[in-house]
C-alpha cells in the first residue's frame, strides 16, 4: 500500500513487530503513558454508558428472575432457580425455541447471501451511484404500521395478494396464518424485507476499503468477475463478515415486531405457531401474567442461548472465510 | 478532503456539545405547584387517555372554570400502548399521571392492587352510573376506584339486503322479534342462523370468538371462584357447553365466516357479503361504516340474546402516585358527570354511562344514517338498560379469556384442531396458570 | 477462440452463468472501473422495485380517501389526488407534528454524531491498540447486545426517574449515545481497513495517540462511519417505543407523534399513511448526504494525500 511491492493479502493484526522503546526522557515517559492510557480512556465513555444504561438492566434483570415479581405488585420472595425450572417445563417455552430458530434460520442465511450479492453488485462504478446505494435501504425506514398493512394485504389466507396470484396459477392457497412453516416464511420474508438492505450497507462500506490494486492484479492474473469475488473480495471482507453474521445471529434470535404484528391478538398465532422467545417473554411479563420473575428467567436463558449460538457462529464463520486466504495468498505470490 | 473531513468532525463535536446542552434543559414533563400571582397555587393535572375520550373540548373547558388548574392530556393511540405504559410506570412506581383512563379490561388485573390507586368514593357520585358500571371499578372492600366513562352496550347489527333475500322480514323490528325481542336467546339465535346458512349456503355472523364474549359475559363468575379466586374453568361444565355450543354452530353447523375481528380478510369480508350478523357496540357501529364504504343494507336492531351484553368501557382513575389527589378527583368527577360526558358523545359518540345521561334527548334522539337512519342512541340506552349480570373477573380472568380466544382461533379460523381436541389444550394452557 | 455469444450460454448454460461472461467481457482487460452492463442495472432495479414498494403503497394510501380505500383492498398503481389535503389533515391535527419533527431531528442527529465518534474511539483501541483484556472486553461488548430489550425498559424507567430526566430529550438521547453494535462494527471495519504502516507512519512522525486517532483513524474510517451514522440516524428516528414510553405528548419525537393518527377505532389509512410518508423525507434527504460520503477507494486517498 504504502510501497509498490505486492500488496499483503494476510491482515491478521498481530503480525505487527513489537518496538521496544529505547532511553526514556520525560517526554517520552509521558508518550509512554499516553500509549498505556489511552486504549482505556478510549473505551471508557462506552463503558460508562453502558454501566448504567446496560448493566443496571442486565443486573437488575438477573436479580428479578429469582424472585417471585409481580410486574404491579413488586418484588416478592426469593425462589432461586424456580422460576427457571418452571418456564423450562412449559411446552409454550420449547414451542417458542423452536419458532424463533426455525425464523432465524429463514432470515438470516438468505440475508447475509443476499446482502454480500448485491453489495458485490453495488461495488461497481455505477452511474448515479447514490441513487442506487441507498434505494436499498429504503424499507428500513417505513414504519412498522405501513409494513404490517402492506404484508398483511400480502399474505392475508384469503383475501391476500400472493394467494390469489396462486389460485390465478391453480396453486391451493397456503395458509399463512394456520400453517406453521408457512407463517415462519412470512414473518421471515417480513424481517429480511426489512434488514437485507442495512446488511448490504455494511458489506458495501467494507468492499469501498479493499485496495482496487488487488482487483487489477486478480485480473491481470486472468481471474473473472465471480473469481475475482471468492478469491479477493470474501477474504477481505472476513471481519465484516464475521460481524454481520454474529449481529444477524444475536437479533435473529430476538426478532420481536414482526411476528407480534402477524396477527391482531400478538400471541403468536392460535396454536402458537409462530411465536418467538421474545414474544413469549412479553406475554409472561406484561401480558395477563404479570410475572416479571419468570420474564426475567426467560431473559437471560434466551440470552445464554444467544451466547452459545453467536460463538458457533462466530467459529464457523471464521474458520470458512480464513480457509479461502491461504488459496489467494498462494495464488498472489510471484 | 482530509481538511474538510477534520473540520467536519470538529463543527458535527460541537453542535453534539451545544445541542446537548439545549436539550438537557429543554422543556418536560408537567411540574407541579408554582404560586401564581394571586396567591392561589397554579397547579398542573396531567390527565392520560387513549383512543377516543372526546375530551377535546371538555378540558379547556375546566380549565376556564378553574383558573388556577392547568391541564395537560396526554394520548396513547391504542388502548394496549396506553396499558403498556401504565404498567411500566407502575413497576418503576414513578411517572403515572394525575389521572389515568383504564379500559374495562385490563381493570381487574390493576385492582388487585387497589392500594395503587385513591378512593374515589363520594356521596356526590352515589348512585350516577349503571349498577354494573360501578360494580367494575368497585373492589372487595366496596371502595370506588374509577368513575365509569363510556360503555359499550351491544345490539345486533344485520345486512338487511342478505337477510331479505334469504326468507326473511328485514326491518328492525321484525328481526328483534325473530331473535326473541326482550327474551331473545342464544338457541334462537343459533336456530336462525341455521335458518339462514341452510337456506344461502353463506355465514352467518363473522366470528365464533365474539359470539362466544357475547355468551360468557352473561355469566356471573365464568372462570375463578369469587370468594377462593380459585381458577374453575378447566373444570367448568358451562364453560365447556357454551364453547362446545358455539364452535359447533360455527364449524359444524358453518354459521362462522371464520374470521379473526380486525384482521385484513375480517376487513375485505364487508366489502364481498362475507357475513349477514354482527354483534355490535356503539364504537363497532363506525368500524363497520368504515370498513362497509359503499355497502347499502346495513341496519340495527334492538336485541340482545340473553338480553343484554356489554363490551368495553372505560374509566378515570386517580393513582396514589399523583401529588394532587384532591384536584384529580375533582377533575375526575367533573369529566364523568352526565353533562360532560353528553358533551363527549356529541364530539366521539362514546355511549355514556351514567344514568341521567341515558334519559337525555341529545341522545335518545341520536340516528345514524349509515345504518338506515336507526335510533342508535334509543337502542343502545335501552340495551344497556338489560344488562343484568356483572361478570367477577379476578386475577387470572385474563389470562384464561387469553387461552380460550386461542382456542376458538384454532377451530374457528386456523382450524388446526376439531373441537375436542382443542378443549383439551385449553385445559392443560389452563392448569399452567396456576 | 471464438466463444459462444451470450443468449447461447443463457440458452445452454442459464442466466447465471450468461450474466457472469457478460461481465467477465466487460471487464476484462479494462481494470475493475469498467462500467458494468445492462444485467447489473437490471438487476438492481429489479432490487429497488422491490425495496421501494412498501413506500410508494403507502404513498398510494395516502392519495386516496378512507372509503376508496376500504372499497379497494388493493390500491391501483396510479397516485390519486387527496395528498395534499391529508398532509393538511396531518399537520393540523392534534399531534404537535412540527414539535416532534424538531425534537426528532435533534435526538437523532446529536445520536448519530456521538455514536460515530465514540464507537470509532473505542473500535480504534479494540482493533489497532494492544491493551490488557482486549479479547475478553471484546466479547463482553458484544455480548451486551445478546440480552433483550422488553425487559430493561423497567429498568431503564427507573434510572431516568430518579435523574428526573423523563419527559426531557435527554432521556432519549443518553440510552443511544454509544452503542455496542457501533463499536463492534467499527471494530471490525478497522481491523481491515486500517493498516498498522499507516499508524506507524504517524507514531514515528511524533504524533501522540489522539493525534493518531484523528489524523489516521478517522479518515480511514469514513465510509464505516457514514454508515453508522446513516444507520444510528434511521435507528433513531423510527425508535418507537422507549420515546413513547418516557417522553410525554408535550415533547414528542415524530413517531409518537404519528402514531397519535391511530387514535380512532376505524383507522383511517389516508391519514396514517399521509403521517407516514411525512415521516420519511426528511430521512430520504439523510440518505443523500449519506449516501456521497460512501466512495471508492479512501485507502488510495490516504497514501496520496
Amino acid at each position: 500500500m504504502v510501497t509498490s511491492t505486492t500488496p499483503k493479502l494476510d491482515r491478521r493484526p498481530s503480525r505487527s513487530p513489537d518496538r521496544e522503546p529505547r532511553r526514556l526522557g520525560f517526554g517520552q515517559r509521558l508518550g509512554r503513558w499516553d500509549v498505556k492510557l489511552s486504549p482505556y480512556l478510549y473505551i471508557s465513555p462506552f463503558f460508562i454508558l453502558f454501566a448504567i444504561v446496560g448493566m443496571f438492566p442486565l443486573l437488575y434483570t438477573a436479580w428479578v428472575s429469582m424472585h417471585q415479581w409481580h410486574l404491579i405488585g413488586g418484588q416478592g420472595e426469593f425462589v432461586g432457580m424456580e422460576n427457571f425450572l418452571h418456564v423450562l417445563q412449559q411446552p409454550p417455552f420449547w414451542k417458542a425455541l423452536r419458532n424463533t430458530f426455525s425464523i432465524f434460520l429463514l432470515s438470516s442465511v438468505p440475508q447475509v447471501l443476499l446482502a454480500i450479492t448485491i453489495a458485490a453488485v453495488l461495488d461497481a462504478n455505477l452511474r448515479a451511484k447514490t441513487f442506487w446505494r441507498m434505494g436499498v435501504l429504503l424499507p428500513f425506514v417505513v414504519a412498522p404500521v405501513a409494513v404490517s398493512l402492506i404484508f398483511g394485504k400480502l399474505f392475508a389466507d384469503q383475501s391476500g395478494l400472493i394467494n390469489a396470484v396462486l389460485g390465478g396459477i391453480g396453486i391451493e392457497p397456503i395458509r399463512w396464518h394456520a400453517d406453521v412453516l408457512a407463517s415462519h416464511v412470512a414473518i421471515s420474508s417480513m424481517v429480511n424485507f426489512r434488514w437485507i438492505g442495512y446488511n448490504t450497507l455494511i458489506f458495501l462500506a467494507a468492499m469501498q476499503a479493499v485496495p482496487r490494486e488487488l482487483y487489477e492484479a486478480a485480473i491481470l492474473d486472468g481471474a473473472g468477475r465471480l473469481r475475482q469475488f471468492f478469491s479477493v473480495t470474501v477474504p477481505m471482507l472476513r471481519p465484516t463478515i464475521i460481524f454481520v453474521v454474529v449481529t444477524s445471529t444475536i437479533g435473529g434470535l430476538q426478532i420481536f415486531d414482526e411476528p407480534r404484528l402477524f396477527d391482531q391478538f400478538g400471541l403468536g398465532g392460535g396454536d402458537r405457531q409462530w411465536m418467538t422467545v421474545t414474544m413469549y417473554l412479553y406475554e409472561i411479563g406484561w401480558g395477563s401474567q404479570k410475572s416479571f420473575g419468570r420474564a426475567a428467567a426467560v431473559a437471560w436463558i434466551l440470552f445464554i442461548i444467544i451466547l452459545v449460538i453467536g460463538l458457533i457462529n462466530f467459529s464457523i464463520t471464521r474458520r470458512i472465510a480464513s480457509d479461502s486466504a491461504p488459496k489467494s495468498r498462494r495464488k498472489q505470490k510471484r | 478532503m482530509r481538511k474538510t473531513t477534520r473540520k467536519m468532525w470538529a463543527a458535527a463535536a460541537g453542535v453534539t456539545g451545544i445541542a446537548l446542552l439545549a436539550t438537557a434543559c429543554g422543556s418536560s414533563d408537567s411540574g407541579s405547584g408554582e404560586p401564581a400571582a394571586d396567591g392561589d397555587e397554579q397547579i398542573t393535572l396531567t390527565i392520560g387517555t387513549f383512543n377516543e375520550f372526546g375530551y377535546e373540548e371538555l378540558i379547556p373547558e375546566y380549565e376556564s372554570l378553574n383558573p388556577n388548574i392547568k391541564i395537560e392530556h396526554k394520548k396513547a393511540a391504542t388502548a394496549d400502548e396506553a396499558r403498556a405504559n401504565i404498567n411500566t410506570r407502575l413497576a418503576a412506581g414513578s411517572g403515572l399521571s394525575d389521572i389515568e383512563a383504564i379500559e374495562v379490561d385490563w381493570l381487574p388485573e390493576l385492582l388487585q392492587y387497589p392500594d395503587k390507586f385513591t378512593d374515589l368514593t363520594s356521596d356526590e357520585v352515589e348512585g350516577r352510573w349503571l349498577d354494573w358500571k360501578s360494580a367494575q371499578a368497585t373492589d372487595p372492600e366496596g371502595r370506588l376506584l374509577g368513575y365509569g366513562t363510556d360503555i359499550g352496550p351491544e345490539a345486533i347489527a344485520y345486512r338487511a339486503d342478505l337477510l331479505e333475500a334469504a326468507g326473511f322480514a328485514s326491518d328492525r323490528e321484525s328481526v328483534a322479534a325473530l331473535f326473541g325481542g326482550d327474551d331473545a336467546t342464544w338457541d334462537k339465535f343459533f336456530e336462525v342462523g341455521k335458518e339462514y346458512t341452510a337456506k344461502t349456503g353463506k355465514p352467518f355472523y363473522d366470528s365464533a370468538g365474539a359470539i362466544y364474549q357475547g355468551m360468557i359475559n352473561q355469566v356471573e363468575a365464568a372462570y375463578e371462584d369469587p370468594d377462593t379466586l380459585e381458577i374453575t374453568a378447566a373444570d367448568s361444565a358451562e364453560v365447556k357447553d357454551i364453547f362446545t355450543t358455539v364452535l359447533t354452530a360455527s364449524t359444524q353447523d358453518k354459521l362462522s365466516a371464520g374470521f379473526a375481528q380486525w384482521s385484513d380478510d375480517w376487513q375485505s369480508a364487508f366489502q364481498n357479503d362475507g357475513f349477514a350478523v354482527m354483534l355490535a357496540p356503539g364504537w363497532m357501529l363506525g368500524v363497520i361504516e368504515g370498513n362497509a364504504e359503499g355497502v347499502t343494507g346495513w341496519d340495527i336492531a334492538d336485541v340482545f340474546p340473553g338480553g343484554g351484553g356489554n363490551w368495553g368501557g372505560a374509566f378515570l382513575t386517580v393513582p396514589t402516585q399523583t401529588e394532587h389527589p384532591e384536584e384529580a378527583k375533582a377533575l375526575a368527577a367533573w369529566l364523568t358527570a352526565p353533562e360532560q360526558q353528553i358533551k363527549a358523545f356529541k364530539s366521539k359518540g362514546t355511549f355514556p354511562s351514567q344514568v341521567e345521561a341515558l334519559s337525555s334527548q341529545d341522545l335518545l334522539g341520536q340516528t345514524n344514517e349509515f345504518f338506515n337512519n336507526a335510533p342508535t342512541g334509543e337502542i343502545l340506552a335501552n340495551r344497556a338498560a338489560a344488562v343484568t349480570v356483572t361478570p367477577f373477573k379476578g386475577p387470572n380472568y385474563f389470562a384464561v379469556n387469553d387461552a380460550m380466544g386461542s382456542a376458538l382461533t384454532r377451530v374457528d379460523v386456523e382450524k388446526t384442531d376439531d373441537i375436542d381436541t382443542s378443549w383439551t389444550k385449553f385445559v392443560e394452557a389452563v392448569k399452567a396458570l396456576g | 477462440m471464438s466463444a459462444p455469444s451470450i443468449p447461447v450460454i443463457q440458452q445452454t448454460a442459464g442466466r447465471g452463468a450468461a450474466r457472469a461472461a457478460a461481465n467477465r467481457r466487460k471487464s476484462k482487460g479494462a481494470g475493475s472501473d469498467r462500467r458494468p452492463g445492462w444485467v447489473t442495472y437490471a438487476i438492481l432495479t429489479l432490487v429497488i422495485l422491490i425495496s421501494a414498494y412498501p413506500l410508494y403503497f403507502a404513498f398510494l394510501l395516502a392519495t386516496s380517501d378512507s372509503g376508496t380505500i376500504a372499497q379497494n383492498p388493493i390500491p391501483s398503481l396510479i397516485p390519486r389526488g387527496e395528498f395534499f389535503t391529508n398532509v393538511e389533515r396531518v399537520l393540523s391535527a392534534d399531534i404537535h407534528f412540527w414539535k416532534a419533527l424538531w425534537n426528532s431531528v435533534i435526538v437523532s442527529t446529536v445520536t448519530a454524531v456521538s455514536v460515530v465518534f465514540f464507537s470509532t474511539l473505542a473500535g480504534y483501541s479494540f482493533a489497532k491498540l494492544r491493551f490488557k483484556g482486549r479479547g475478553p472486553l471484546l466479547v463482553f461488548v458484544v455480548a451486551t447486545t445478546a440480552v433483550p430489550t422488553q425487559l430493561g425498559i423497567v429498568p431503564l424507567f427507573i434510572v431516568m426517574s430518579e435523574l428526573g430526566w423523563t419527559g426531557k430529550l435527554i432521556a432519549v438521547i443518553v440510552p443511544g449515545m454509544v452503542t455496542a453494535f457501533g463499536v463492534f462494527w467499527m471494530t471490525q471495519y478497522l481491523e481491515g481497513a486500517l493498516p498498522y504502516e499507516l499508524i506507524e507512519a504517524a507514531r514515528v512522525d511524533g504524533a501522540s495517540m489522539i493525534r493518531t486517532f484523528w489524523h489516521v483513524a478517522l479518515p480511514a474510517a469514513r465510509p464505516a462511519a457514514a454508515m453508522l451514522g446513516l444507520f444510528s440516524f434511521v435507528g433513531s428516528w423510527t425508535n418507537f417505543f422507549w420515546p413513547f414510553i418516557v417522553l410525554g405528548p408535550s415533547n414528542p419525537t415524530l413517531p409518537v407523534a404519528v402514531q397519535l393518527l391511530q387514535a380512532t377505532y376505524f383507522k383511517d389509512m389516508s391519514l396514517i399513511m399521509a403521517g407516514v410518508t411525512l415521516s420519511v423525507i426528511p430521512l430520504v434527504i439523510v440518505f443523500i448526504f449519506a449516501g456521497r460520503q460512501l466512495v471508492a477507494g479512501i485507502m488510495q486517498g490516504a497514501v496520496k494525500g
